[in-house]
């Protein structure tokens, strides 16, 4: 990076630019060393699958009832995580906020790569993975077809709309930086970002164009984000099952996602603005506007933990009670006990100001926070399976090593993905940066 | 060739003021060729057709909602489902991958009428003048055809404050 004060003062624009793309010109030992790995964890995760793929489901700890796992709450995971970035993306974009120009880009990508990672864990989890297909609506000799009454096939469509909405959306907004890269970056990244720029020039009229185009996709994306995850939470809500049945779920995991994706944002976003020296224009003031969302969030699943176990107390349904009590005292209580510390007690800190300017200790938080939300996942999904109506029934589910193994390639793939398209495309918006830096300059220097 | 001045500024003020001044001069048919979405872009009263992008999404998204329908409704009743005594056509369970498909098709349309919009509003501009653009480098081209000496003179005046300008 050309990161003089002289030559920025001499040029704020070029130096604008240079700053913004250091992500894809600058290459140092962490960015290897953390893509070397998230590979390794990739490379791990895929030989466990192809154990499974091998010998079957048997290598899990699945078993009945708990047919649902570790794969399954990753799943929900990832989803949870794709489903904030867009989500704060497109509501930066509607309140003008400036934090956008800084982290609207890197959460869109965030979304993407999370999305991405979500989706193979269905897809895994199924056991016969080469067979996934039969879950979509096409004509075939099988006399098979999706029950449109099922959550299950809502997921498939909800996911489908939501992966493609949400590059389109990355897509849409990149359009302006793709032209520029396709006129400064040369070698075999030139033909490329010339056909995806799609002959945008930057002429008045397709500004305007797509000035008016943003806000009617921000507008689309904002519900398909809500609705993607509401969905997810009605594969478990649909059912009769203690614990899952319940109205609150969809608000409940909607706040959740919210939850882990800004802890997975200031993740993303502070180890970018170390890495390249971005501090300029990922702001301290940036990381305390996303603790202060990340602590209401906290309170938010606080309150919904809260009432989960009032309800569950409280309307008489002796299953229900019962499963909430073996949850807080029986043998997934240190998983519970673990939750609550993660998502409840720990985020309280950012009541600190002083905590929420510091970096290091958001980054401990967020960290926090992400194994909370993936342990929470594991809880509701297993302990609901494990203890219901029937206590003939009931069995303890342990994940076994190699499915832990593929949830930790899932984590990998998630990095080396992010960390792959840092590299290609920008990871902050060079025109809205540039747009915003001169709006600030005001009747400075050019005036 | 187009009869044209093209007119390179260093900075988004300066055009953004070369284009107060051709307004002045009742000079509207100046364009903007720049980087990023600066105030001078907005000073050009050409915004494009973007009327129709509103319109484009609506019926996209009606054709997403009328496929899902179709989808959903007449293959549930083609295929015999097996669903327990209640309804073949559900309109509740129905309501989400219809909700889905009207918000994708939405999305796709809209992002192709950006598209091919944008590339009807750039063919307005001669490419040399779109390839004069750099991010710190912004463009203004004001059309000659049919003008006077004196007000080609006024229009030179107004852009005055470019680093270059070029017929």
């Amino acid at each position: 990076m050309i990161d003089t004060p002289a030559a920025a003062a001499a040029n704020p624009i070029s130096q604008i630019e240079r700053d913004t793309l250091a992500t894809m010109t600058r290459t140092s030992w962490r960015y290897w060393l953390g893509l070397g790995a998230a590979a390794s964890l990739v490379v791990l995760g895929g030989w466990a699958w192809s154990t499974m793929l091998r010998q079957g489901l048997v290598v899990t700890g699945l078993n009945s009832p708990v047919m649902w796992g570790s794969l399954i709450t990753t799943f929900v995971f990832f989803i949870g995580v794709s489903h904030s970035g867009t989500l704060i993306s497109a509501i930066l974009f509607f309140t003008r906020s400036p934090l956008r120009a800084a982290v609207g880009r890197s959460a869109e990508k965030m979304t993407l790569v999370a999305i991405l990672t979500a989706g193979l864990y269905p897809v895994i989890h199924i056991g016969r993975s080469w067979l996934f297909f039969f879950v979509l609506p096409y004509p075939n000799q099988r006399g098979l077809w999706p029950n449109f009454r099922s959550p299950l096939t809502w997921d498939v469509f909800a996911i489908c709309s939501y992966v493609t909405v949400s590059a389109l959306f990355v897509y849409m907004g990149m359009l302006p930086d793709l032209a520029l890269l396709a006129r400064r970056i040369g070698g075999w990244r030139r033909p490329l970002y010339r056909a995806l720029s799609l002959g945008f020039s930057g002429t008045d009229g397709e500004w305007c164009l797509l000035e008016r185009a943003y806000p009617i996709f921000a507008g689309i994306v904002i519900p398909l984000a809500i609705s993607v995850h509401s969905v997810v939470s009605w594969d478990f809500a649909m059912t009769l099952m203690p614990g899952w049945h319940s109205a609150i779920f969809a608000p409940y995991f909607v706040a959740g996602a919210i939850f882990s994706g800004i802890a997975m944002a200031i993740l993303l976003l502070g180890g970018l603005r170390r890495g390249y020296h971005l501090g300029r224009y990922i702001k301290e003031a940036h990381f305390e506007l996303l603790s202060k969302l990340m602590l209401a969030m906290s309170l938010v699943m606080t309150f919904v933990y809260a009432t989960e176990f009032f309800m569950a107390f409280y309307r008489g349904d002796s299953t229900e009670a019962e499963l909430f009590r073996w949850r807080a005292t029986g043998a997934y209580a240190p998983i519970f006990w673990l939750v609550v510390v993660c998502n409840s007690v720990v985020p309280l800190v950012c009541f600190w100001k002083r905590a929420r300017r510091s970096l290091p200790v958001l980054i401990v938080v967020s960290v926090v926070v992400t194994i909370g939300m993936w342990f929470e996942r594991f809880l509701f999904i297993v302990t609901t399976l494990a203890h219901n109506f029937d206590p003939f029934a009931w069995r303890l589910y342990v994940p076994t090593l190699r499915e832990l193994a593929i949830c930790l390639g899932g984590f990998g793939w998630f990095v080396m993905l992010f960390l792959l398209l840092i590299k290609i495309f920008p990871s902050m918006s060079v025109a809205e940066t540039m747009e915003g830096e001169h709006a600030s300059l005001g009747e400075g220097p050019h005036a | 060739m187009r009869e044209e001045l093209v007119a390179v500024f260093a900075d988004p003020d300066g055009a953004a003021r070369a284009l107060r001044a051709l307004h002045e001069d009742q000079v509207t048919t100046a364009r903007v060729v720049s980087s990023a979405p600066f105030p001078a872009v907005h000073q050009t009263g050409r915004p494009g057709p973007w009327r129709a992008l509103g319109w484009i999404a609506l019926v996209g998204g009606l054709t997403g909602l009328s496929c899902a329908m179709a989808l959903e409704v007449a293959t549930s009743r083609s295929m015999d489902l097996i669903v327990g005594g209640k309804p073949i056509v559900s309109w509740t369970a129905f309501g989400v991958v219809m909700f889905e498909l009207t918000m994708l098709f939405a999305g796709l349309s809209n992002f192709a009428a950006l598209v091919i919009l944008s590339a009807f509003t750039r063919r307005t501009v001669s490419r040399r003048a779109r390839g004069e653009v750099t991010t710190d480098r912004l463009v203004v081209i004001v059309p000659l055809e049919g003008c006077s000496a004196d007000r080609e003179a006024a229009i030179r005046r107004a852009l005055s404050g470019a680093v270059e300008v070029r017929p």
